[in-house]
C-alpha cells in the first residue's frame, strides 16, 4: 500500500534584495551630484570671537561685505569704496527687501572703516546686519 | 558504454557576492549624511538706527557710554575701566535701571574686534538679565587740529 503523505512544502518568505545596492548607489551618486560646494571668496581675513555669536536661520538673501586689515573693502568679489556701497546695497534691496548685511571684518581693522560701511548702508537703509564672529 | 562513465562536467556558476553591497553603500550614505556640516553664517545681529531716528535725545542717565580709545582702553561713563570688569560694571548700572542702554562709542582708530569685545560683553549681561539687547554705536571721531 503506498502510503501517500502529503509534503508540507515550505515556502521561504523572500524580499528580493538584489537591488538593494542599486538604489543605494543611485542615491549615493544622486546627493554627491547635486552638492554644490559653496566657496567662501572673499578677503583673507581674521574674524573676532564672541560668545554671544548665533546662528542665522536665514540662508538666501545675504549680502556679505568683507573688510581686511588694512581697510580694503569688497562686496560681491569687488573692491569698493564706502561711497560706493549705497547704490550697491539700494539696488539689492529693491530685489530682496528683507536683505540681511553680513559684515565681515578682520578683527584688527580700523573701527572707522566699518563706521563709513555702517554709514553706507544707513543710507541705503539696509538696516538689519549681522557682524561676523567666530563661537568663542 | 565506458565512455559516457567519466567525470561529469558540472559547469559551476561563478558568482561575486552582492548581499553585502546594500549596506556598504547605506553605510556610506549614512556616513556621509553624518559628517556634513552646513556652513551656516554666524554672527551677532544688529539693526541700525534709521536716520530720522538719530535726533532723538536720551538723558545722560538712560545711558551707559562704554567708550573705547585708539589704543583699546576701555572707559565707563568716563571712569577707566578694563573688559575683564566691563561685565561687572554694566550690570550693576543696569542693576540701578534696568532701561538704560549701553552706548558703545568706539574711536575711529581703535581695532575692530574691541567694539565687537564691548558689544558681546553688553549683550551676555542683557541675556543674564533676561532684558531684550539695547545697544547703540557710535563712533568718536579723530581730533583735527
Amino acid at each position: 500500500m503506498a502510503l501517500k503523505i502529503k509534503r508540507k512544502r515550505e515556502t521561504k518568505a523572500m524580499i528580493p534584495t538584489a537591488s538593494m545596492a542599486d538604489i543605494a548607489f543611485l542615491l549615493l551618486i544622486f546627493f554627491m551630484v547635486t552638492t554644490v560646494f559653496k566657496k567662501d571668496r572673499g578677503l583673507r581675513i581674521e574674524l573676532p570671537t564672541a560668545t554671544t555669536t548665533e546662528r542665522l536661520v536665514k540662508q538666501r538673501g545675504l549680502t556679505s561685505i568683507w573688510i581686511n586689515r588694512a581697510g580694503r573693502i569688497t562686496v560681491d568679489d569687488n573692491f569698493v569704496k564706502p561711497k560706493q556701497i549705497v547704490p550697491i546695497f539700494r539696488r539689492k534691496l529693491s530685489e530682496e527687501p528683507g536683505l540681511i548685511v553680513i559684515i565681515k571684518s578682520d578683527k584688527n581693522a580700523r573701527y572707522g572703516v566699518v563706521e563709513d560701511v555702517m554709514d553706507a548702508l544707513k543710507e541705503a537703509q539696509a538696516y538689519r546686519v549681522v557682524f561676523a564672529t567666530k563661537k568663542e | 558504454m565506458a565512455l559516457f562513465e567519466g567525470k561529469r562536467f558540472v559547469p559551476e556558476e561563478a558568482e561575486i557576492p552582492t548581499s553585502s553591497m546594500a549596506d556598504i553603500a547605506f553605510l556610506l550614505i549614512i556616513f556621509f549624511i553624518l559628517t556634513t556640516t552646513f556652513a551656516r553664517e554666524k554672527g551677532i545681529k544688529f539693526v541700525l538706527p534709521e536716520q530720522k531716528q538719530q535726533e532723538v535725545k536720551l538723558k545722560k542717565d538712560k545711558l551707559i557710554i562704554v567708550a573705547i580709545n585708539d589704543k583699546g582702553k576701555v572707559f565707563i561713563n568716563d571712569q577707566p575701566t578694563s573688559f575683564d570688569a566691563l561685565h561687572d560694571e554694566i550690570k550693576k548700572y543696569l542693576q540701578e535701571n534696568s532701561k538704560r542702554i549701553v552706548y558703545v562709542k568706539t574711536h575711529e582708530d581703535a581695532a575692530y574686534q574691541y567694539m565687537i569685545k564691548a558689544f558681546d560683553i553688553a549683550k551676555q549681561v542683557y541675556q543674564e538679565m533676561k532684558l531684550p539687547p539695547k545697544v547703540a554705536l557710535g563712533v568718536i571721531k579723530r581730533r583735527t587740529e
